[in-house]
C-alpha cells in the first residue's frame, strides 16, 4: 500500500465540539436577550428612513472626535424627540446616520440643523410639566443622562448656591475649545449641499424654517401661540403644552421672541423671554470642583462682545433666572447672583457628571459644525419585504444549485457537502442574532447579498478538499488512505485562500463608508464560519465515510474513475518495477 | 510538436489510443488532461494585451456610467399596482412634470408581478418639491401598500448629493490601493517573489478588465459595484493561489532533477488544478447568477442586481486570468533564472539520450516522453492514459513545510 497515512484524528471529538459551539449560541440566542429570535433587519430591508449626514468644519479640517460626538448626542435627543420606537444615530467616522424604522421618519431628514443654544430671561415658571400633560408618554422615551439620584439638579435657583467668584478662575486655557466665531448655520435644505457656514460674527443665529412644507406650517402656528409676545396667549400656550410630546418646535423658535419651553428632562416648563445672547459667544465652559469643596461647578467665559452683554445684563437683573434654551429645551436655569463681568461660576447640587455633561452642552452646544445630508433614503415597507423576498428567494436558488451540482459532481461527498452548508447556515443564524444584540449589527441587503455570494466560497473550500482527494487516489491509494494525506494539503490551501478573502473583507469593512458595508461584514464572518465547518464538520464527515465499508464505495463517492485509473497506476508502477528495464 | 520549453504531447497520442476508455471529460474530471497552456501562451498574452488595452482606451474615453450615488440626485420608488389597477410610467411622468415643474431624468418599470415597481429618476429635489410630489403621486394613483390597501408610505424615495458619491468613490479607492498593497506583502511572504508578482499581475487585470467592461457596455456603476468590484479580487487570487499551490508542490526539487522542466511542471500543475478551478468558480457563480436573476427579476434594479453583476463578470476574469495569465507569466518570470534555463537543457539532453535509445523500435516523433517513470513498459504506457507525469508518485512527504509533522494537529 501507500506510504503511512498521517494520524487518524477522531472525528467524534471535532463533530462534538461543533455540536457543542451550537448548542452554547442557541443558548445564548434563547436565553438571553428577551426572547427575540430574529436578526435586526436594516431599514432597506423592513422600511424605515435613513439619513446620513456628513460633518463640515469651517475650514474644512477634519472634525474633533468631541464634538462629533456631542453632536451625535444632540441629533439623538432630536431623534427621540420625534418619539419614534428603535431610532438611532450611529457616527462612523465623520458621518452620523440616522436610522428610523418604520414609517413617518420623514422628519429625521430635517435634523441634520445645527444645535442652537440661547440664552433667555426667565419670565415665568417653572411650572410643573404635568399641571397639563396628557400624559401620552411616548414608547422609546430615553432615560435623561445624568439625572440618575439628582432630582431637579442644575434647576437652579439653588437656594444654597454660593455668590459666583467674580474673580477670574485659575484655569488654564483649553486647547481643545473652539473659539471661532461660527453662526449656526440652519439646515433648511436637508437634501441639498448647503452653503458653507458663514464666517459672520455671533449672536446673528438667524430664524431657519424647516423645508418641509407641511412642518414649516405647524411651526407657524405655533410661533404663533408658543412665541407670543402677548402674556395671556403665552399662559394658554404654557398650559396647553405637552412636553411628553415631540416638540416641532425644537429648533426652530425665533431667538428675538419670547419662548414658551420645556425642561429637557420633561418635568418642567417655563415662560422666557427673547434672546439676549447666542451660545456662539461662549468662549469655553469647564466642570471643576467647586471651590468650597462640595459638589461641582461650571466655569463659564464669554468672548469680547459677549462678555460684554453679559455683564450688562447680569448687572441689570441680579435675582432673576436665566435660561439655557439648547434646541428649544430649557437646560438649565440658574439664577444670577450678581453682576458678572468676566468668568462666570454656575453652581447648584451638580455631580460630576452633571456638570461635565452640562458644560458640554454650553461648550457645544452652538455647533461649529455643519451637516450635509449625504444621503437620505426612505424605504416603503413593502419595497423592504419585497427586497427581503426577494433576497431569501436569491439564496434559496443559488443554495439549491449549489446543492445540485455537488450532487452531481461528489455524489456521496456531495451529500456531505449539503449537509455542511446546512450546519453553516444555522451557525450564521445564531450569530447574526447575537451579533445583532451585542453590537447592534443590522443586517440590511448588502449583507444579504454578502452572505450568499459566500455560499459559493464556503462549497469552493470542500471542493478544494475532494479535489485533493481525487489526486491521491489518482496515484494510487484507496479511499481510506487518502482522506488524512489530502487533507493535510488541503488545509494549508483552504487556510490561505481564506485568508486572501477574508483581507480583503476586513479592508473593506475598516475602509468603506455607507451601506456597503454590510456586505463586506456578512463576507468576511461567512469566511471565519467556513473555517469552523471545514475543520470541524467537513473532514471528520469525510473521515468517517471514508472508514465505513458501505458508504466508502466508489461507486457511492464518484471516486469511481479516479480509483480506477489509481488501480491502473498501480498496475503499472508494479510492472515498471519488476520488469525494470524490460522491453514490452 | 517542438521540443522547446513546452509540455510534450505524448498525453493526446496516449487519449486518443484512449478514447474509447476515457473521454475528454473523464480525463478533465481526473485530471489527467493534457491541454498545453503554458507552451501556447504567446496566444494569452496577445489576448489579454488587447483586452487590457480596449479597457483602458474604454474607460480614458467612454468612462463610465455613474449611477446617482456618484451624481447626486433623487429616486423615487412606488408600486406598480393601484388602486385604480396597474400604474403606467405615462401616469407618473405627468404627474412629476405637473408637479415638479420640470421632467424627469427617466421613469421606468422594474421587476415583475405583484414586486413590481415604478422607478423615478430625477435632479435633486428639495423637501419643497418632494413632498408635493409624493402627495400628488398618492393621491392621483392610490399606489398600494403591503396589506392591499392604498398607502401613502407606500412610495419610497432616496436622495443623495453629489459630495456624497465622491466620498463614497475616495473610500473605495484608499480600500483597493490598501488591499493591494496588504496584498502584495501576503503573497511576497507566502509565495516566492515570481508568483508574488504574476499573481499580481493578473489581479490588476481583473480590475481593469472588469472596469472596461463596465465602461464598453455602459453598466451603470453605483457604489454597491465599487464595493462588488473590490471583492472579486479576494475571490480572483484566491484561484490564483490554488493554482499556484500545486505549481509550487509539483516543482519541488525540480533542479535536482532531469525529470521534468519548469514550464512541464506548471502546466501539469495547471492541468491538475483545472477541474478544481472550473469547479469552484462554476460553484461561486451558481449562487452569484441566483442573485442575479432573482435581483433583476423581482426588484430590477438596485443593490442585488449591482453586486452580482459585478460579480458574476468580476469571478469570469478572475478564473480565466489565473489560469491563463498567472501561471504562463509565472512561468516567463521563472525562466530568466539560469538555473531553471540550465534544467530546462539538461532534461532537454537526457530525452534526446533516451530518443536515441529506444529510436529503434519507438516512432521518432514519439522522442520526448515526460512519463516519470523512464522505464514504463509497454503494457504500462497503453494501461495508463495520459501519461503525464506524476508528482509524489512515490510521495515522500507530505506538503507544508517540509519536515513538518503529519500529526492531524490543526494549525490556528
Amino acid at each position: 500500500m501507500a506510504s503511512s497515512p498521517g494520524q487518524q484524528i477522531s472525528p467524534w471529538r471535532y463533530l462534538t465540539a461543533f455540536v457543542g459551539i451550537v448548542v452554547i449560541l442557541y443558548a445564548l440566542v434563547l436565553f438571553t436577550g428577551g426572547g427575540n429570535i430574529s436578526p435586526k433587519l436594516g431599514i432597506d430591508l423592513q422600511g424605515g428612513t435613513r439619513v446620513t449626514l456628513t460633518a463640515r468644519t469651517e475650514n474644512g479640517g477634519v472634525p474633533p472626535r468631541d464634538q462629533l460626538i456631542q453632536a451625535q448626542q444632540i441629533i439623538e435627543q432630536r431623534v427621540n424627540g420625534l418619539g419614534v420606537s428603535g431610532a438611532e444615530v450611529v457616527l462612523d467616522g465623520s458621518n452620523l446616520t440616522i436610522t428610523v424604522p418604520g414609517d413617518g421618519g420623514d422628519e429625521a431628514r430635517s435634523l441634520g440643523q445645527t444645535a442652537q443654544l440661547r440664552f433667555r430671561e426667565v419670565i415665568g415658571g417653572p411650572i410643573p410639566a404635568n399641571s397639563a400633560a396628557q400624559g401620552a408618554t411616548q414608547p422609546g422615551q430615553p432615560a435623561q443622562p445624568g439625572q440618575a439620584g439628582q432630582g431637579t439638579t442644575g434647576q437652579a435657583p439653588a437656594p444654597a448656591a454660593p455668590a459666583p467668584a467674580p474673580t477670574p478662575q485659575s484655569m488654564g486655557p483649553d486647547g481643545t475649545t473652539q473659539s471661532r466665531d461660527v453662526a449656526p448655520v440652519s439646515f433648511s435644505a436637508p437634501l441639498q449641499d448647503p452653503a458653507p457656514p458663514p464666517g459672520g460674527d455671533g449672536g446673528s443665529g438667524g430664524t431657519s424654517s424647516p423645508a418641509d412644507p407641511r412642518v414649516a406650517a405647524e411651526v407657524a402656528q405655533l410661533r404663533q401661540t408658543r412665541q407670543s409676545d402677548d402674556p395671556a396667549v403665552q399662559q394658554q400656550a404654557a398650559l396647553a403644552l405637552n412636553c411628553n410630546a415631540p416638540d416641532p418646535l425644537q429648533g426652530y423658535d425665533d431667538p428675538a421672541k419670547p419662548l414658551v419651553a420645556c425642561s429637557e428632562d420633561r418635568t418642567e416648563k417655563y415662560l422666557l423671554g427673547p434672546t439676549f445672547i447666542e451660545g456662539t459667544q461662549i468662549e469655553s465652559a469647564q466642570a471643576q470642583q467647586s471651590s468650597n469643596g462640595a459638589g461641582y461647578v461650571i466655569s463659564l467665559t464669554f468672548k469680547p462682545q459677549g462678555a460684554e452683554t453679559w455683564g450688562q445684563y447680569t448687572a441689570a437683573n441680579v435675582g432673576k433666572a436665566t435660561a439655557f434654551v439648547l434646541d428649544g429645551a430649557v437646560v438649565s436655569a440658574p439664577r444670577i447672583n450678581q453682576a458678572i463681568y468676566g468668568p462666570t461660576e454656575i453652581s447648584g447640587q451638580f455631580n460630576q457628571e452633571r456638570a461635565q455633561e452640562l458644560a458640554g452642552t454650553l461648550r457645544y452646544g452652538s455647533l461649529p459644525l455643519s451637516f450635509d445630508s449625504g444621503e437620505a433614503q426612505t424605504v416603503s415597507a413593502t419595497l423592504g419585504l419585497a427586497s427581503l423576498e426577494a433576497g431569501l428567494i436569491a439564496g434559496a436558488i443559488g443554495l439549491a444549485l449549489v446543492f445540485v451540482y455537488c450532487l452531481l459532481y461528489y455524489r456521496l461527498l456531495g451529500v456531505l457537502t449539503i449537509l455542511s452548508l446546512v450546519l453553516s447556515g444555522v451557525v450564521v443564524y445564531a450569530v447574526l442574532i447575537l451579533l445583532g444584540r451585542w453590537i447592534g449589527f443590522t443586517l440590511d441587503l448588502a449583507g444579504v447579498a454578502g452572505f450568499i455570494i459566500a455560499i459559493g466560497i464556503t462549497a469552493d473550500s470542500f471542493v478544494i478538499f475532494f479535489e485533493r482527494l481525487k489526486d491521491e487516489m489518482r496515484e494510487g491509494r484507496t479511499f481510506r488512505a487518502s482522506v488524512p494525506r489530502s487533507w493535510e494539503r488541503a488545509r494549508r490551501t483552504i487556510l490561505t485562500a481564506d485568508a486572501v478573502s477574508f483581507l480583503a473583507a476586513a479592508v473593506l469593512y475598516i475602509l468603506a463608508v455607507g451601506q456597503v458595508r454590510g456586505f463586506a461584514f456578512t463576507l468576511g464572518m461567512s469566511t471565519v464560519l467556513d473555517l469552523v465547518v471545514v475543520f470541524l464538520v467537513t473532514h471528520p464527515l469525510v473521515i468517517l465515510v471514508s472508514k465505513s465499508k458501505k458508504l466508502g464505495k466508489p461507486s457511492l463517492s464518484g471516486l469511481g474513475a479516479v480509483a480506477r485509473i489509481g488501480a491502473r497506476h498501480r498496475q503499472a508502477t508494479a510492472a515498471a518495477t519488476t520488469v525494470k528495464g524490460a522491453r514490452a | 510538436m517542438s521540443t522547446d520549453t513546452t509540455v510534450d504531447a505524448s498525453g493526446d497520442r496516449a487519449g486518443q489510443r484512449d478514447s474509447e476508455r476515457t473521454s475528454a471529460w473523464t480525463r478533465l474530471t481526473t485530471g489527467t488532461g493534457n491541454i498545453d497552456v503554458v507552451g501556447r501562451k504567446k496566444i494569452w498574452y496577445v489576448m489579454f494585451a488587447v483586452l487590457i488595452v480596449v479597457s483602458i482606451l474604454s474607460i480614458a474615453i467612454r468612462g463610465f456610467n455613474l449611477g446617482i450615488d456618484f451624481t447626486g440626485g433623487s429616486q423615487i420608488q412606488l408600486p406598480g399596482t393601484g388602486a385604480r389597477g396597474q400604474i403606467t410610467e405615462q401616469q407618473v411622468t405627468d404627474i412629476y412634470t405637473s408637479s415638479v415643474g420640470m421632467e424627469p431624468v427617466s421613469v421606468q418599470s422594474v421587476g415583475a408581478g405583484g414586486s413590481s415597481s415604478i422607478l423615478i429618476r430625477s435632479e435633486s429635489l428639495g423637501p419643497q418639491q418632494l413632498v408635493p410630489l409624493r402627495e400628488a403621486l398618492f393621491t392621483q394613483l392610490q399606489p398600494l401598500g403591503a396589506d392591499g390597501q392604498p398607502n401613502a408610505a407606500a412610495i419610497s424615495d432616496s436622495a443623495v448629493s453629489g459630495t456624497w458619491g465622491g466620498e463614497i468613490t475616495t473610500q473605495a479607492l484608499i480600500a483597493l490601493l490598501v488591499f493591494i498593497v496588504l496584498v502584495t506583502l501576503f503573497l511576497a511572504l507566502y509565495f516566492e517573489r515570481a508568483m508574488a508578482l504574476a499573481a499580481l499581475v493578473a489581479l490588476v487585470h481583473d480590475i481593469v478588465v472588469t472596469a472596461g467592461i463596465y465602461s464598453l457596455i455602459g453598466l451603470e456603476v453605483t457604489p454597491s459595484t465599487v464595493i462588488g468590484l473590490l471583492t472579486i479580487l479576494g475571490f480572483s487570487l484566491y484561484d490564483t493561489v490554488v493554482v499556484f499551490d500545486k505549481v509550487r508542490e509539483n516543482t519541488r526539487g525540480l533542479l535536482k532533477l532531469t525529470r521534468r522542466t519548469y514550464p512541464e511542471a506548471a502546466n501539469l500543475a495547471l492541468n491538475q488544478t483545472l477541474m478544481r478551478s472550473l469547479n469552484t468558480s462554476v460553484i461561486a457563480i451558481l449562487p452569484v447568477l441566483g442573485l442575479l436573476v432573482i435581483g433583476v427579476g423581482l426588484l430590477g434594479v438596485g443593490t442585488l442586481a449591482d453586486l452580482a453583476l459585478v460579480q458574476l463578470i468580476g469571478m469570469i476574469c478572475g478564473v480565466v486570468s489565473s489560469l491563463f495569465l498567472a501561471t504562463p507569466l509565472l512561468v516567463d518570470i521563472k525562466m530568466r533564472d539560469k538555473r531553471f534555463t540550465q534544467q530546462a537543457e539538461r532534461v532537454a539532453a537526457r530525452r534526446r539520450r533516451a530518443a536515441a535509445v529506444r529510436a529503434g523500435e519507438i516512432d521518432p516523433d514519439d522522442a520526448e516522453p515526460a512519463t516519470a517513470e523512464l522505464a514504463t513498459t509497454g503494457a504500462g504506457r497503453t494501461a495508463a492514459p495520459a501519461s503525464a507525469p506524476r508528482p509524489g508518485a512515490r510521495p515522500a512527504r507530505p506538503t507544508g513545510k517540509a519536515g513538518r509533522s503529519t500529526g492531524g494537529r490543526r494549525r490556528r
